[in-house]
């Protein structure tokens, strides 16, 4: 059901909060591998005496040292050891996640994320920018903190990108807001992290982290028309004469639904049906013609009942929406 | 009216110094929640948060002390070491102490983990 | 004035046939009755290996789906079954495990080795334990069925809406919500019967500090339970009220919110995984101790850490909602006293590491499983410590990672040791002890296959894997980690397997296991190979911690019925209340025997939830009028009656009343628990009203509150009530029956006249619930209290019942004692209830 996309292929770490790319990712694997470390020892440590106690060629101990082993060992030290721990921790929070209460409405950047069944509605709000509408991707620069306003227009979603930070819920009928900074350029994936129905699974999107002059080129071409829409006359005709524009919106063209991700540069996309297939024109076919297989549950019907040209046209014309 | 309360025959007791957690933890929670919710019509900033959550980690300190104290004596100021196991009402007496005692032991640590976020976090960003 | 023990024991002057005379008399009381009359035994012998044993059929069918879960799991892109399929499958692991084996597991157990434990004959309310069983099974049943109708639960085992109260999340959510809220009620149920049982049901002379280590667990837990559970269920009713009748308490477009779910789910949820971990780790220190040979060292630090725990897991369920965007300082604090519930944790581990130095060990398969239930609880206990970290937890939070914790924790905290615990009690239910050899195979299957499926789990979920997805890619890095995963997951089920053959397996032919065959400490191996049904021969005067051990005459003293209560010469099963601190003997109790009506009630019962998921109005309720006569003929043919006689002579000098009310009375005790309990339920409701409050600029969206005339009417009216009662005790305590009655009628009345004027405010004010959370929520604050008045008036009916029938009198008043102790806890009801939803609005405007 997945196919393999080439752009995943053997990028084992695009998805791994092991790997970091992120300021936030970077603290907090620092902070697992230290850890581990600690809660190796304190395991080899517990199995150790455990494994002594369990011996029967040793003396016995008195009650008295025994009684010491509990209040040292078992209270004293871990104690001790939590304190540290949970100061380290509360003092990340601040940290990690800086807040300043204008933020969510002034941030240089601030991308607008909602979560819908199974998919994302992504809008990008740059200073001094119309708002520019997008899906299923979100790109951001490297070395900048950008600011996500969370929702949701159903059940309740979890945007996560392991690889720059940890993750925040989409809630119907609250507004979250995160921010995340990039450290290195590269493209990542963020599953969704809430269980929202029957293809939570195959609810993803790709992060794309460009360099800051790449990343406003590319967002200034986003607000523009794609210069596919008046390419392969046939295809955005079948796409129109279907009615694919009652919920899909394809800029420069009448097409401007708003119940579907918006299609306006979908050719240029890492990937298709947030995450889960291969963006190529035989990929932009299968979704339309088996929609219910490729994403069962999914609001949109399958297209089976068109002909093969038709489907093959429009995925033609989709896949020039660069 | 005596200044230490006179030693009570109850195993509830017991729970004194857990119950005094349990209260100064929702104090704490509620009050911090109901401010962060309502901010915009209080007249005070996030430092009386704080202030707040500093004086009712005094109470709940002092009531432990309090409580420990009366564990303490109940288990006789440590005279004699665990495991009170005898059959005598002597013994009982000085077991509830000596767990009464771990408990209040247990209650200060907890309240002071309770408080020690309000050190490290200065506003109410979500 | 205390009774004083005899110092020694009288000589004992009986024949042997009069010794045989009495136990003859003792084993015809107590046997189970035979045939298909079997089912209606009560007594914790049967009920308890029922119970067992359903709990147990149920942890396997839910074994067997998360094998399905892993097949599915083990390449990527698999469809060997659907996403629909696999949802619902997850579901029910997740809820089959948590509510229909972890935490009836603790009952089950509890109520076969409490009563053992405490030298009593059975616990107090026999019959109630029977309701509790037969509840569990057929919600359980109820529950578990559905899968094979395509029609199970599938939004996950907590149940998030708006996933779960929409449409599409179909019937299977009706069934879970009701199926358990049923269990639910046997679970509470359960805890009032355990903590009466500990507190009160001691032997003579076991004061607080020589309990065994299980019982003050059992106390702990059970008393968690009225405190955690009673939140799900307020929780289940506002859920059950927007998927019936279109209630926005979760709807955030008619001003409801997602997250009180969340808050109440978890406010049960987390609790529950100590209620279950505390019991299972509750076997290990009955174990511990008798495999070093030893008593335990430290027995007040486990006391503490049993207390401890069940304080500090109630300031933890936030921790489930790191990611929700709470105020970091709200984190903050859960965060803490997650770290903090780690220190009580670690004392339990070094008080069974302490026992062990400071004894010697003999090797067995108790001792093995116990070995090994630590060795995978650290781990699980290390990552606990990790994921209570906020920021570690944004990361983690509903990855593998968190599915690699929770198994750590509950399969090396809570199964492991209810293995060892199996193994090590068999022989009290099956006189046989079980195979060592099976023992050690099981074991190590077992032991490496959870460790090579679990472990890699930790990557997968920090490489990304969410928790809940019934499929992944290929390509990123994720395919190794789940394949060695499921077959991990195999390894161990072929363990469970071996374990679950060692346990069935005929044995009719091997010999019966010695008497005390661990050479243990504690009071439930007195039990005779085989068994019989009475419990014990006689009940013993207990002076130590472990009298086994410290009294080597005290078994055959017990055998020869030289104790209290060493026959049964009027043909009632009795056992002895005393007190809690110091077990001074106060009663001799009269427990109830086999009886249909506790399956008639549960299944009447049952009926009704049944029947309300498919909406089923009528048959709901007739099913309704069934189940309250049945409980009406229970409580009125079983229970406050009348004995033939005062007093009863139990032996070794001591003659105990047989009747007796207020708080002396077990029955009192219940009726207080059990209103704690529902206090918790009504308190999580009012969290509510002001949870709503908190979220929203003006909580009541412009709409007309109830006014405030109404709802101080209907609190005068329940006030006055109140009083009434009061006096109508008194009345009966100075012989005025004539009074009694009349103030019976009065007050019924006046609760008629209040709990209709509180239904009479937001009616008249045209309140539609449907329109917003607020009309929603105070009706339901005033639905809660007129349901409760309605109760209170069967109750006066009932009293009004027993005083013209001379049940009620001067001196057996058991009756209005409880019912006035139930208006104590209706007056608060009704006070908070009526101030709340009357003059809290005024005070909100007036306030800004």
């Amino acid at each position: 059901m997945l196919t393999s996309s080439p752009f995943l292929a053997g990028c084992a770490g695009i998805q791994s909060a092991l790997d970091p790319a992120g300021v936030e990712a970077d603290a907090v694997a620092a902070l697992f591998w230290v850890m581990v470390a600690g809660a190796a020892v304190i395991w080899l440590a517990v199995m150790g005496v455990l494994y002594y106690a369990t011996r029967r060629d040793r003396v016995v101990h008195s009650e008295t040292f025994a009684g010491r082993v509990i209040l040292w060992a078992g209270a004293i030290l871990p104690t001790l050891i939590l304190t540290a721990l949970l100061a380290y921790g509360l003092s990340m929070m601040p940290r990690l996640r800086p807040w300043d209460a204008r933020a969510a409405e002034d941030a240089p950047l601030r991308i607008e994320v909602v979560g819908e069944q199974f998919w994302w509605r992504v809008t990008y709000h740059r200073d001094g920018m119309e708002p520019v509408v997008s899906a299923n991707e979100i790109r951001m620069p490297v070395g900048e903190r950008v600011t996500f306003t969370l929702r949701s227009a159903d059940v309740i979603h979890a945007f996560w990108i392991p690889s720059l930070g940890g993750k925040m819920d989409m809630i119907p009928g609250r507004e979250n807001t995160l921010t995340l900074e990039a450290t290195k350029a590269g493209i990542y994936r963020g599953p969704c992290a809430e269980f929202c129905g029957s293809s939570h699974a195959l609810m993803a999107l790709a992060a794309v982290v460009m360099e800051t002059g790449a990343f406003d080129e590319w967002l200034a071409r986003q607000a523009e028309p794609s210069p596919g829409v008046g390419e392969n006359e046939a295809g955005r005709a079948a796409f129109l004469a279907n009615g694919c524009g009652a919920c899909h919106a394809v800029a420069g063209t009448e097409a401007n639904g708003t119940i579907g991700p918006d299609l306006s540069h979908l050719g240029s996309r890492v990937t298709l049906g947030a995450g889960i297939v291969e963006n190529s024109k035989a990929g932009i076919g299968r979704f339309i013609a088996e929609t219910d297989h490729v994403k069962p549950g999914v609001r949109m019907p399958a297209y089976r009942a068109l002909p093969d040209e038709e489907i093959d046209a429009i995925a033609g014309w989709l896949k020039g929406l660069e | 009216m005596r200044l230490i309360p006179r030693e009570v025959e109850s195993l509830w007791t017991l729970f004194t110094a857990p119950v005094i957690w349990a209260g100064h933890f929702l104090a704490a929670y509620i009050g911090a929640a109901v401010f962060c919710a309502k901010q915009d019509l209080l007249p005070f900033g996030f430092g009386g948060v704080r202030a707040y959550i500093a004086a009712i980690t005094l109470l709940a300190l002092a009531g432990i002390v309090l409580a420990g104290f009366l564990a303490w004596r109940q288990w006789g100021f440590g005279a004699e070491d665990p495991p009170h196991q005898g059959w005598s009402r002597e013994d009982r007496r000085r077991f509830q102490g000596f767990a009464t005692l771990l408990l209040c032991a247990l209650s200060l640590v907890a309240v002071v983990f309770t408080a020690m976020p309000a050190i490290f976090i200065a506003e109410c960003n979500p | 004035m205390t009774y004083a023990y005899p110092e020694t024991l009288p000589p004992d002057t009986r024949t042997d046939a009069e010794r045989e005379a009495e136990a003859d008399g003792l084993r015809k009381v107590w046997e189970a009755p035979k045939g298909l009359r079997y089912w209606t035994a009560v007594n914790n012998t049967e009920v308890g290996v029922w119970y067992t044993a359903a709990a147990f059929i149920f942890m396997l069918f839910a074994g067997v789906l998360a094998l399905i879960v892993r097949t599915q799991l083990s390449v990527p892109g698999n469809d060997l079954v659907s996403a629909e399929f696999f949802n619902q499958a997850f579901t029910l692991h997740g809820t089959v495990m948590m509510f229909l084996f972890a935490v009836p597991i603790f009952e089950a157990v509890a109520i076969i080795i409490l009563p053992q434990m405490l030298g009593a004959r059975d616990l107090p309310f026999p019959r109630l334990s029977a309701f509790g069983f037969w509840c569990f099974i057929i919600g359980g049943v109820f529950v578990c069925g559905s899968i094979f109708f395509n029609a199970a639960p599938d939004a996950g085992w907590f149940m998030y809406p708006p996933l779960a109260t929409s449409e599409e999340a179909g019937i299977g959510a009706d069934i879970w919500l009701l199926g358990l809220s049923f269990i639910e009620v046997a679970s509470i149920a359960a805890a009032v019967e355990l903590i009466i049982g500990v507190l009160k049901c001691r032997p003579p002379g076991m004061h607080i500090n020589l309990m065994p280590l299980y019982a003050w667990y059992v106390l702990i837990v059970a008393g968690m339970i009225l405190f955690a559970f009673p939140p799900l269920i307020a929780g289940d009713i506002l859920f059950e009220l927007e998927r019936m009748f279109d209630w926005p308490f979760f709807d955030a477009a008619r001003g409801g919110d997602p997250l009180l779910w969340q808050h109440l789910f978890w406010i049960f949820g987390h609790p529950e995984v100590y209620i279950v971990f505390l019991p299972a780790i509750a076997l290990l220190a009955m174990i511990v101790p008798t495999f070093a040979q030893r008593p335990i060292v430290g027995y007040s630090w486990i006391v503490l850490a049993a207390v401890g725990t069940g304080f500090l897991s109630f300031g933890l369920w936030v921790h489930h909602m790191f990611t929700t965007g709470l105020p970091s300082i709200s984190l903050g604090f859960f965060s803490a006293a997650s770290e903090a519930v780690a220190i009580p944790t670690g004392v339990q581990i070094f008080v069974f590491i302490a026992t062990l130095l400071a004894g010697r060990i003999v090797f067995s398969v108790p001792m093995l499983f116990a070995a090994g239930a630590l060795a995978i609880f650290v781990i699980g206990g290390l990552t606990g410590v990790m994921v209570a970290l906020a920021p570690f937890d944004w990361q983690a939070h509903d990855s593998y990672f968190v599915v690699a914790h929770l198994h750590y924790v509950l399969i090396g905290g809570v199964l492991f040791p209810i293995v060892a615990g199996i193994y090590y009690f068999f022989p009290l239910v099956g006189n046989r002890r079980l195979s060592d050899r099976l023992g050690k195979v099981g074991f190590w299957l077992m032991f490496v296959g959870f460790n090579v499926g679990f472990f890699p789990m930790h990557f997968a979920g920090l490489r990304g894997m969410p928790r809940r997805v019934f499929t992944y890619p290929d390509e990123i890095g994720l395919n190794m980690l789940n394949l060695v995963s499921t077959i991990g997951a195999f390894i161990f089920a072929a363990g469970v397997l071996v374990i679950v053959w060692a346990v069935v397996r005929p044995k009719g032919r091997e010999p019966y296991a010695a008497r005390n065959p661990w050479n243990a400490g504690t009071l439930e191996w007195v039990a005779e190979m085989p068994g019989e049904s009475w419990g014990i021969r006689s009940i013993p005067i207990i002076k130590s911690r472990y009298p086994l051990w410290d009294d080597p005459n005290l078994i055959a003293d017990i055998d020869a019925g030289r104790y209290y209560l060493a026959d049964a010469s009027e043909g009632h099963r009795e056992t002895i209340v005393t007190s809690v601190l110091s077990a001074q003997p106060l009663q001799c109790l009269r427990v109830s025997g086999p009886s249909f009506v506790p399956m008639f009630s549960a299944a009447a019962l049952g009926a009704v939830f049944i029947f309300l998921t498919y909406h089923w109005w009528w048959p709901t309720l007739v099913a309704g009028v069934l189940a309250l006569v049945g409980i009406l003929y229970w409580l009125w043919t079983a229970t406050a009656v009348i004995p033939d006689k005062a007093q009863k002579d139990v032996g070794l000098g001591l003659t105990l009343p047989i009747y007796v009310s207020g708080p002396k009375s077990v029955g009192w005790w219940a009726m207080f628990i059990t209103m704690t309990g529902d206090g918790t339920a009504f308190g999580s409701l009012v969290f509510g009203y002001f949870f709503y409050w908190t979220i929203h600029d003006d909580f009541t969206a412009g709409v007309g509150g109830p006014g405030a005339a109404w709802p101080m009417a209907a609190l005068a009216f329940f006030l006055a009530a109140w009083i009434a009662m009061l006096v109508a005790r008194r009345a009966n305590a100075a012989g005025r029956p004539g009074a009694l009655r009349g103030l019976l009628v009065l007050s019924l009345t006046l609760t008629l006249a209040g709990s209709a004027a509180g239904l009479t405010g937001p009616w008249l004010h045209g309140m539609d619930p449907t329109t917003h959370v607020y009309p929603a929520i105070v009706w339901v604050l005033v639905i809660w209290t007129a349901c409760h008045g309605a109760v209170a008036v069967i109750m006066q009916g009932f009293c009004l019942a027993g005083s013209l029938s001379g049940r009620l009198t001067r001196q057996h008043d058991i009756d209005i004692h409880n019912v006035v102790l139930y208006w104590h806890f209706l007056a608060v009801t009704a006070l908070v209830t009526f101030l709340v939803v009357g003059l809290f609005p005024l005070a909100q405007r007036s306030g800004g």
